[in-house]
């Protein structure tokens, strides 16, 4: 397993008003596959991303990172566990505007004081098709080609697991289309351990297995998804909330 | 929703930046108020003592200026002009004097109390000793014993007694150029107006006259009264009709308190000068706040103000709302100004009263003008800033709304602000330069000025263009070596240099003139330094602690201890003028010393033997006015004495003019006895003691024993005159640094600002490094060392440019005979790494804030 929680709940507020984002969220994610979490604005897809990441804390149960147990870690070793195990590809402002493409790439390593290793950012950034571009600040690349050296830096640093919010949601479907192949081939070639949030059917379509979430909870799963089966199932969850 | 509507919401919205940028202008408005209020009050306070003491018609010496009492009669003769007593009978005669008054009172007596110290106000004002009189009861009340009557009885007033613990029946001894007196305080008198802050002890009339002038029977000054028939101006044409016109000096009630008020006014204007001038400094630093805060928070708004224009707001509109935010801060940090100013004004009398000048805040006088003034000026001055980042948010595009937050930076507008600068930069250099190159003193001072005010505003305007290669210089030696971390720092630090820039002008100005000044006052002690090194052959300086001069009585009993052991050179000191053939004059000090001084003191001859001033009726002249008068070493001047007669004598040698020590203006000894009658001659201001050789430790202990009974009396060696020099000009120094720091508060104040913003503004950003394993303390080291950069940017080119304006400064007082030039290179090194601290203080509070950012939140901002 990459990462697993267990019972997580994520509560705010009390008593009358109390709202629960996560209501007993018990998953598993497994290592060298892509996960894609999916489910309507609300459902908590993004919480229990962020949880998951370290980012966000839970109001009861317990989550792994690999062997760590994250719940109940002090900001210090979180931040630790962020930089050396983790990867992040966010939707959109993924780049420090003042460093260049490659200084982006390479600064949570650089961060953490290790030297990158030289080949396998090599393979990276071909396989990501930058190599013209590595100079430039982000001011001078287009959103895809953005997203794209966002995915570099998520991967160069090799981290146990990446993590990604929605991070098509700002491009054209070209674009989203390349960065998702990119995600999908670094899965299948590199090893790597992907989750995504998204909404999209079409991105979900990209992942090995799909979590779907509604109200807090983990409702259904798919296996080797297809964009018409994604969107059957998630028009079937529509009709279900219709008539419930 | 109205403009006014936008402007009060955003206003309010940004509240706690609006403080920090108000802040500026609230000193420099408080500066300004309490400077007016403070010098309206002590003009009240004095215009009632004034007022409550003066007569109708004053009779005072001819040469007398302003009054007796607070102008030191007999500064430089140890007793004091006088008129003969005989008028006050003379006076009364005339038709419509009621009563006529007769006063004695000097300044130049010191008084000595039964634990052989000198009772003598700390703050350098005068001990005076008078007569009670009818006058004396106008404004003074006894509190304790009785007045004065009969030998050996003195009256002390009130805050004097307190200060020295003296009481009834304590004995004091009184040294005067007549002698030393014993005397016992048989009374306390309390002060029912202002205490001017003076240590006053009252005689009785024989005695005042007795121990003052020597037994004659004269006065210095006679009051006079009238019955209430006549105008003061009729008395007073009455008087110098019985009296002869120019014979003595004739005032009215309201010309005494008009000389007086403006003598004090003199005093003031000094302080009151100083204290604008900070104001101004904190104003124009102030204005490096406002235009960055406003322009950060057009910066920030762009897209909401690209919307407003988007959905039909004029230009103008949008102009106006950031105006409209201008004037609200302006009003209100004047009006918070102009009350923190009142309670300056009260500090300041607060200060003024514990150095013994009491003032009570009954006399408070604040005009209705002082609050106008400080509110137009604050607004004034905050819309001005304003205006630019103003008309830049009137320029916003609709566009702006849909396109990615962060303006481009105008970059043709840049390159002419550049080269305004760079061109002012020129100019200010040159001008600075032109001061060493020119020998003129005037003009000098004008280039200085002119260049001083180019350079520092070429400089400010150029400021952003130096960013690039400044920040990156000191970030290679300063940042890198962190690392990641430090990239990210120096990223951060260029990425706005226009910001960056002003938020450092602020400090540069504050630092520039502490280099500037530091400079000069260096090189002043270092050439007064080398001047003692190289001019002074005495051993021992003996001087007043007060600037009085050295009674006959202590001349005697030095000469008697040096006897046999060495040599004494007194200088006598005093006023005279000067004129040369071609009708050419000048007013100066000079000295009349015996030929033992030419030994004391090495001369700086530019022409000349020194020592043939000693050989019959000889001058020494200044250089500057030999060049000047087109005289040379033989030729005849006309020298008349202050209260003396006019004297021929040829010149004997031109002298450059020294640092601290010497005049370059001397005559011997007998000259000055010849053309001056005995009561009017100068008594030593110092005396010069030179030990034969191997005698030097026998001197001065003979010198320190003979100077026991005499308190007021420092003998020093050559290193102890340096110390004192060098600690006299640190005092100065330290005034102008306290007051400097205030002007770098404000300027701390403009990195808080700047670094707050910045950090709000790079939310997301912070978010992101954060997300991917940037530590808490990763970051706060980073926005730390951002300001820190940021600061010893300003630091860097401030110094830089104070060093250049102190080389500049330093030509003309070389033009003065200072000619040493010091750099204070540790003073420097030392303000250059204070700026480093500074700027990690600043960043003390951003940094933390940044820190405690949640992350998620920072992710999720839009």
């Amino acid at each position: 397993m990459a990462a697993r929680t267990e019972g997580i709940v994520k509560a705010y507020g009390t008593g009358e008003t109390r709202v629960l984002a996560l209501d007993d969220v018990s998953v598993d994610i497994e290592r060298g596959r892509f996960t894609a979490i999916m489910g309507p604005s609300g459902s908590g897809k993004s919480t229990l991303m962020h949880c998951l990441a370290g980012l966000d804390t839970v109001t009861s149960g317990r989550i792994w990172v690999g062997e760590t147990e994250i719940t109940g870690l002090k900001d210090k070793k979180l931040t630790r566990l962020r930089r050396d195990s983790i990867g992040f590809i966010f939707q959109a402002f993924n780049l420090l505007p003042t460093l260049n493409a490659l200084e982006n790439i390479t600064l949570p390593m650089d961060i953490a004081g290790r030297k990158p290793d030289k080949e396998w950012l090599d393979r990276v950034v071909s396989t990501v098709g930058l190599g013209e571009r590595l100079k430039h600040r982000p001011s001078q690349l287009s959103g895809g080609q953005q997203q794209r050296v966002a995915v570099a830096r998520a991967l160069a640093a090799r981290p146990a697991i990446i993590f990604g919010d929605e991070p098509t949601g700002n491009l054209d479907s070209r674009a989203g289309a390349e960065v998702l192949g990119f995600l999908r081939r670094s899965v299948d070639e590199l090893g790597q351990t992907i989750v995504m949030v998204t909404h999209d059917p079409v991105a979900a379509a990209y992942a090995d297995r799909i979590v779907f979430l509604a109200d807090g909870r983990i409702v259904d799963e798919m296996r080797e998804p297809t964009a018409d089966r994604v969107l059957d199932r998630m028009r079937g969850f529509d009709a279900q909330g219709r008539t419930s | 929703m109205s403009v006014l509507k936008t402007s009060l919401r955003s206003f309010f919205a940004h509240k706690w930046r609006m403080v920090l940028s108000g802040m500026a202008v609230v000193l420099s408005v408080a500066f300004v108020c309490g400077t007016l209020v403070f010098t309206a009050t002590m003009n009240t306070t004095f215009n009632a003592l004034f007022s409550v003491t003066a007569s109708n018609v004053m009779i005072a010496p001819a040469g007398q200026d302003g009054d007796a009492e607070m102008e030191g009669g007999g500064a430089v003769t140890g007793r004091p002009e006088t008129i003969p007593g005989a008028l006050v009978e003379d006076v009364s005669a005339i038709d419509g004097v009621d009563q006529v008054t007769g006063v004695v009172a000097s300044t130049s007596a010191v008084v000595v109390d039964d634990r052989n110290e000198s009772i003598s106000p700390s703050t350098g004002a005068p001990t005076i000793v008078s007569n009670w009189s009818e006058i004396d009861t106008r404004s003074m009340e006894v509190v304790e014993g009785s007045p004065p009557e009969g030998d050996g009885q003195v009256m002390v007033d009130l805050d004097t007694a307190d200060n020295n613990d003296l009481a009834l029946g304590d004995d004091l001894r009184l040294v005067t150029a007549f002698g030393d007196f014993s005397v016992t305080v048989s009374g306390i008198a309390e002060f029912e107006v202002t205490n001017p802050g003076a240590a006053i002890f009252y005689t009785d009339m024989p005695r005042a006259q007795e121990y003052l002038l020597g037994g004659t029977d004269e006065l210095t000054n006679i009051y006079v009264d009238s019955d209430g028939r006549i105008t003061d101006e009729a008395l007073k044409g009455d008087i110098a009709a019985a009296l002869g016109a120019d014979t003595y000096k004739l005032q009215t009630a309201d010309e005494y308190i008009e000389e007086n008020q403006d003598a004090i006014g003199e005093v003031l204007s000094i302080l009151e000068y100083i204290l604008l001038g900070f104001a101004g400094l904190a104003l124009l630093v102030g204005i490096f706040l406002i235009v960055n805060t406003f322009s950060m928070l057009v910066a920030q708004r762009t897209r909401e103000i690209g919307l407003m224009r988007a959905i039909g707001s004029s230009r103008r509109q949008v102009n106006r709302s950031v105006l409209i935010e201008a004037l609200l801060l302006g009003t209100i940090a004047s009006l918070v100004g102009f009350g923190v100013g009142i309670g300056l004004a009260v500090g300041l009398m607060a200060v003024m009263s514990a150095l013994g000048l009491n003032l009570s805040t009954e006399d408070l006088t604040i005009d209705w003008w002082v609050p106008l003034v400080g509110v137009v000026l604050g607004v004034l001055v905050t819309v001005i800033a304003a205006y630019i980042p103003a008309r830049r948010a009137g320029k916003i595009s609709p566009m702006a709304a849909l396109r990615d937050p962060g303006m481009p930076g105008d970059i043709r507008a840049g390159r002419i602000r550049a080269g305004i600068g760079a061109t002012l930069t020129v100019i200010g250099l040159a001008s600075l330069l032109g001061t060493a190159t020119t020998d003129d003193s005037v003009g000098a001072s004008g280039l200085l000025a002119l260049g001083i005010l180019a350079s520092l505003l070429g400089l400010v305007l150029v400021g952003p263009a130096l960013v690039g290669l400044v920040v990156r210089a000191l970030s290679v030696v300063l940042l890198r070596m962190f690392g990641p971390v430090g990239r990210l720092a120096e990223r951060n630090a260029l990425r706005n240099p226009r910001r960056t820039g002003a938020t450092a002008s602020a400090l540069m100005i504050g630092l520039a003139l502490v280099a500037g000044l530091s400079v000069v006052g260096s090189s002043m002690v270092a050439s007064a330094t080398d001047e003692i090194d190289n001019a002074l052959g005495a051993d021992y300086i003996i001087q007043t602690g007060n600037f009085t001069p050295v009674l006959p009585e202590v001349s005697r009993a030095i000469d008697e201890a040096v006897e046999g052991l060495g040599e004494v050179a007194p200088v006598h000191q005093m006023e005279g003028e000067i004129e040369a053939a071609d009708g050419s004059t000048e007013e100066i000090w000079l000295g009349a010393s015996p030929s033992s001084y030419a030994d004391a003191v090495e001369m700086n001859v530019a022409e000349g033997d020194f020592t043939d001033v000693y050989e019959g009726d000889a001058v020494s002249v200044a250089a500057d006015w030999a060049e000047t008068a087109g005289v040379g070493v033989g030729d005849e001047v006309t020298l008349t004495f202050d209260g003396g007669d006019a004297a021929a004598l040829t010149v004997a040698a031109v002298v450059n003019t020294g640092a601290t020590m010497s005049s370059a203006w001397n005559v011997s000894l007998e000259t000055m006895e010849s053309h001056v009658p005995e009561e009017r001659r100068a008594l030593p201001f110092v005396v010069f003691a030179t030990a034969a050789d191997g005698q030097q430790e026998a001197t001065r202990a003979a010198l320190e024993t003979a100077m026991e009974p005499y308190p007021q009396m420092d003998v020093r060696d050559q290193a102890e005159y340096k110390d004192l020099i060098q600690s006299q000009v640190g005092i100065l120094l330290n005034m102008v640094y306290g007051l400097l720091a205030l002007a770098i508060i404000v300027a701390i104040l403009g990195v808080v600002n700047t670094l707050a913003l910045s950090v709000i503004e790079r939310t997301r950003e912070i978010g992101l490094t954060r997300a991917i394993g940037l530590s808490r303390l990763q970051l706060r080291a980073m926005i730390c060392m951002e300001s820190i950069v940021i600061a010893l940017f300003g630091a860097l080119v401030g110094l830089g440019l104070g060093m250049v304006w102190g080389l500049s400064g330093q030509q003309i007082l070389a033009m003065e005979g200072m000619e040493v030039l010091e750099i204070p290179w540790g003073t420097i090194i030392f303000v250059f790494f204070g700026a480093a601290v500074v700027g990690l203080f600043a960043a003390l509070i951003p940094a933390f804030r940044a820190g405690r950012m949640n992350v998620l939140n920072a992710i999720a901002t839009e």
